[in-house]
């Protein structure tokens, strides 16, 4: 005890208090919990019951280095905070390094364009479930963004003027729907994400930013509701390190594996929504999960619509091209939730391929195996590794996948994470900021249009940084901090790692996934989603009786999948639960037995004359979802969309229509 | 073109060779590849065929420009290499968009901002580096990534000597771009010499996938509860 007081006088600066904290007797193992300075470091591994505890102190600490997380650690750098990002994965490894499609912007080098014009695709895409004044902000700032990014170093690919080359996208049009189809989609051939990734990580380097590569981010610091930092484990040498800062930005990426096929890598594991979920805030519209109509089966790689574009036709188990049913016009090309629900119901109706019938088949062997080389080189190549399948001789197995998830930690337009209660409406809980996938601004509302996404991390990241550049002063003092802040996370830690239960980590989380595959898919019906809630409150009990097997602290990949799968299983109950209470069909979330969207009027026939519904008996609202974590029970709450534009006079907002194409 | 190249390789003093490619194809970027390591973008060509001149669509025009210049060239690579060392080229490699035709790739960024190298890491036991690099495998930046490098850390990563263990924690840890490596790993582009070994063989008939067994998901972790801690 007097060794431990005596290091920590002599470190002085950094250390939060001389006294050692009483063991926490959370579980049978007694846990002693020390505070060491900044440069005391290095633990042994061992079967230690010990975790030294390393704090650091920053202006500004970025959960998350995809693209909103550098791009808000650059922002913050560059602005001359002391900024620190913590990261699970070497930023250039992070899911955003998958998007091969580009960033939309209005900056009108194709034809004539004006950000308005995106205003109202994104208003529109969205069902009308979007905050107006959030999508204001992303699509006024788009070309501002792009032509910063160009300066930062990025090299969008130029048309012969030497004006950054912009083509076609899903659901941009031009002239309010009016004028065809818009060009607005700016790339770095095919990766722009690798790009965006590379130049933002590589800037930020020069203003020093520091970062913590493998470190797995283990819960808010939060004190009288306001956040104080993060408390993370660093996967090299398993010590615990706590970053307290005044500022905290999420940008952890969603949670695509809660489902048994999606595209996503196995990373997104929704760590940032159960971090803030945890901490007792709400999330926002998580029942909204966008589906892909054609991810391969089982593995979920996706396989691109260029392929249908190319002439690949979809087929059912009777060799039918059934696309021509549901979409006479576009066929194989109609829009992207529209595929989807078409092979879900022939799926249903019992026409689905495969000994299970439980998929559909992308047909691609009647083009010229020449075409197919050139055109389409790396879907034979994903076929034949994944699906074991020869392009030339046979079809691919499909399936609508888990894509992107529009919901998220609930942000105003600015970054800034925010709670709701009736009598005060919107509040800013101070401290915290969370901005990209992770976060709900909400500019994607019940859908996402394609190439918004790369674009929303960029302007939201950087709105994070502007927003904390305003309100505060690099160098500020930080406020006091409990001394044990974050022993319930550590706690948490050492039960998993020592857990010793009846299922397997990789048990409950097939479970779980199956579970949600089946009950919340493309297709809901109350019943289904009802059965589905019970099924998924099951396995989330069963998580007390985990199991795993690796006992060490450094390295620990099964500790970190377990550390996973609890917050996964967060995100999994939050979003079945919402799904189960929604009763309408709204964007990506579609339900049988209510197939209409419920606004306050019916937008459907002429409005004089009809009274406006109050809140409680429309569903053009946002839902927030709170969990207890000990339970399971998910609590939901509603809030108003945000109608109005940040500037009526600029940028007029779009009143709610029947959304069609 | 040849000529160019040969000016450029007399300017730089470096030797390099050209090999052409077969088949051409729509855009090609084609860097030098230094002995230090560092990739060098000199500039692209692109590779005009008929084949290409009927695909063809208007929006997208092609240049037939090449952005090399020899001081461009020559100041490149003294910036990137040190003074001291002069890069013997190993050899000219192409590479080829992915999902259909794309746009130009100038590849800017890589040669502006270039990031802090990839070092080995130092004092590490032989298990502690399976461990990190298991869990450097199953992480990747796509799923296509997680799936294969998960599937091939389980049937080889156990049994790996030292030298391969230090072949593969480059193979996955020092490129950038995660996509590179799959396309390596497909055949769909050379591998760079650096790379290129024992590991890197392993890998390519690993994704073969000559049995044809279905790829389905990474595994789980199980495999390693028996005997390895």
């Amino acid at each position: 005890m007097a060794a431990v007081c005596t290091a920590s006088r002599v470190l002085a600066k950094k250390v939060l208090s001389a006294k050692a904290i009483p063991a926490v007797s959370q579980s049978s193992r007694k846990l002693h919990f020390s505070v060491y300075g900044k440069n005391n470091s290095k633990v042994s591994d061992g079967m230690s019951t010990q975790y030294p505890v390393v704090d650091h102190e920053f202006d500004a600490v970025v959960v998350g280095a995809g693209g909103a997380g550098l791009r808000a650690a650059f922002g913050l750098s560059e602005a001359g905070f002391n900024t620190a990002c913590v990261t699970k994965l070497f930023p250039t490894r992070s899911h955003t390094v998958a998007a091969q499609g580009g960033i939309n912007a209005a900056l009108g080098n194709m034809e004539g364009d004006d950000w308005r014009w995106h205003f109202y695709d994104t208003v529109k895409g969205s069902d009308w479930l979007g905050d107006q004044d959030a999508i204001h902000y992303m699509t006024e700032q788009a070309p501002h963004a792009v032509v910063e990014l160009e300066n930062f170093g990025m090299p969008f690919s130029r048309t012969e003027d030497g004006k950054i080359y912009q083509r076609a996208f899903g659901g941009q049009s031009l002239k309010f729907g009016k004028g065809g189809q818009a060009h607005r989609c700016c790339c770095v051939a095919d990766r722009t994400g690798h790009s965006l990734l590379h130049t933002l990580y590589g800037r930020s380097l020069r203003y020093d930013t520091s970062y913590f590569v493998e470190y797995f981010a283990l819960d808010l610091l939060m004190e009288d509701g306001e956040c104080k930092g993060v408390i993370a484990l660093c996967m090299e040498d398993g010590s615990i390190h706590r970053f307290r800062s005044k500022n905290t930005v999420i940008a952890t990426g969603g949670y695509g594996r809660t489902y048994f096929s999606c595209t996503s890598a196995h990373t997104s594991t929704g760590d940032g929504n159960a971090m803030v979920t945890r901490a007792g805030l709400p999330c926002q519209d998580l029942e909204f999960v966008q589906f892909h109509p054609t991810g391969i089966y089982g593995a979920g790689c996706l396989i691109t619509e260029g392929c249908r574009g190319e002439g690949g036709i979809l087929i059912n188990s009777e060799g039918e091209r059934f696309m021509e049913r549901y979409a006479p016009n576009a066929k194989d090309l109609a829009s992207r939730d529209v595929v989807s629900r078409s092979i879900t119901i022939e799926i249903r109706e019992g026409r689905g391929c495969g000994p299970e019938k439980d998929h559909a088949y992308l047909q691609l062997h009647h083009l010229p195996p020449q075409q197919l080389a050139t055109r389409l080189p790396g879907i034979s190549e994903t076929a034949m590794i994944f699906a074991g399948v020869d392009v030339t001789k046979e079809p691919i197995p499909v399936l609508p996948t888990v894509h992107y998830n529009m919901g998220g930690i609930p942000t105003n337009y600015r970054g800034q994470v925010i709670t709701h209660t009736t009598e005060e409406g919107d509040k800013v809980v101070p401290g915290l900021f969370a901005c990209g996938e992770a976060a709900c601004a909400s500019v994607h509302g019940a859908n996402r249009l394609g190439a918004n996404s790369l674009l929303d991390l960029v302007v939201f990241g950087r709105a994070c940084a502007h927003t904390i550049a305003d309100i505060c002063t690099p160098g500020e003092k930080l406020s006091p901090l409990k001394p044990n802040a974050g022993e319930e996370s550590v706690a948490n830690l050492d039960k998993l790692r020592f857990a010793d239960g009846n299922m397997r980590t990789s048990e409950i989380r097939v479970n779980m996934q199956k579970t949600m595959q089946n009950h919340a898919a493309v297709f809901r019906t109350g019943k289904v989603l009802k059965e589905g809630c019970d099924k998924m409150d099951a396995v989330y009990q069963t998580l007390d009786d985990i199991k795993t097997f690796d006992r060490g602290i450094v390295w620990n990949t099964d500790l970190v999948e377990t550390l996973e799968l609890q917050n996964l299983m967060l995100n999994a109950v939050q979003t079945i639960n919402s799904a189960e209470q929604r009763q309408e069909s709204r964007g990506a979330h579609s339900r049988e037995d209510f197939k209409d969207r419920m606004d306050e009027l019916d937008y459907a026939k002429p409005l004089a004359g009809q009274v406006r519904k109050p809140i409680e008996e429309h569903w053009r609202k946002h839902t927030l979802s709170t969990v207890d974590p000990k339970t399971g029970k998910v609590t939901l709450k509603y809030r108003p969309v945000i109608d109005n534009s940040l500037d009526a006079e600029d940028c007029a907002a779009i009143p709610p229509a029947i959304r069609s194409y | 073109m040849q000529k160019l190249i040969t000016q450029v390789s007399t300017q730089l003093a470096c030797c390099c060779y050209i090999r052409t490619e077969a088949e051409s194809r729509s855009a090609s970027f084609k860097y030098l590849r230094c002995e230090s390591g560092t990739c060098i973008i000199l500039g692209h060509w692109l590779l005009s065929s008929q084949q290409e001149q009927s695909h063809q669509d208007s929006a997208v025009t092609r240049k037939k420009d090449t952005m090399l210049s020899v001081l461009v060239a020559k100041r490149l690579v003294s910036g990137v290499c040190p003074k001291s060392l002069r890069p013997a080229v190993a050899e000219l490699v192409t590479t080829r968009g992915y999902k259909g035709e794309a746009p130009d790739d100038s590849r800017g960024d890589i040669i502006e901002i270039p990031l802090p190298p990839w070092t080995e890491k130092d004092g590490e036991t032989m298990d502690i580096k399976r461990r990190r690099l298991l869990f450097q495998s199953r992480k990747r930046g796509m799923l296509e990534n997680c799936i294969l490098l998960s599937l091939f850390a389980k049937q080889y990563l156990n049994t790996m000597n030292e030298p391969q263990l230090r072949q593969y924690d480059r193979l996955i840890n020092e490129p950038s771009n995660d996509w590179d490596i799959y396309y390596w790993a497909t055949e769909a582009q050379p591998v760079p010499d650096v790379y290129a070994g024992e590991i890197m063989d392993l890998l390519k008939e690993f994704t073969k996938n000559k049995d044809q067994e279905q790829r389905l998901d990474a595994p789980n972790l199980e495999y390693l509860d028996k005997g390895s801690q």
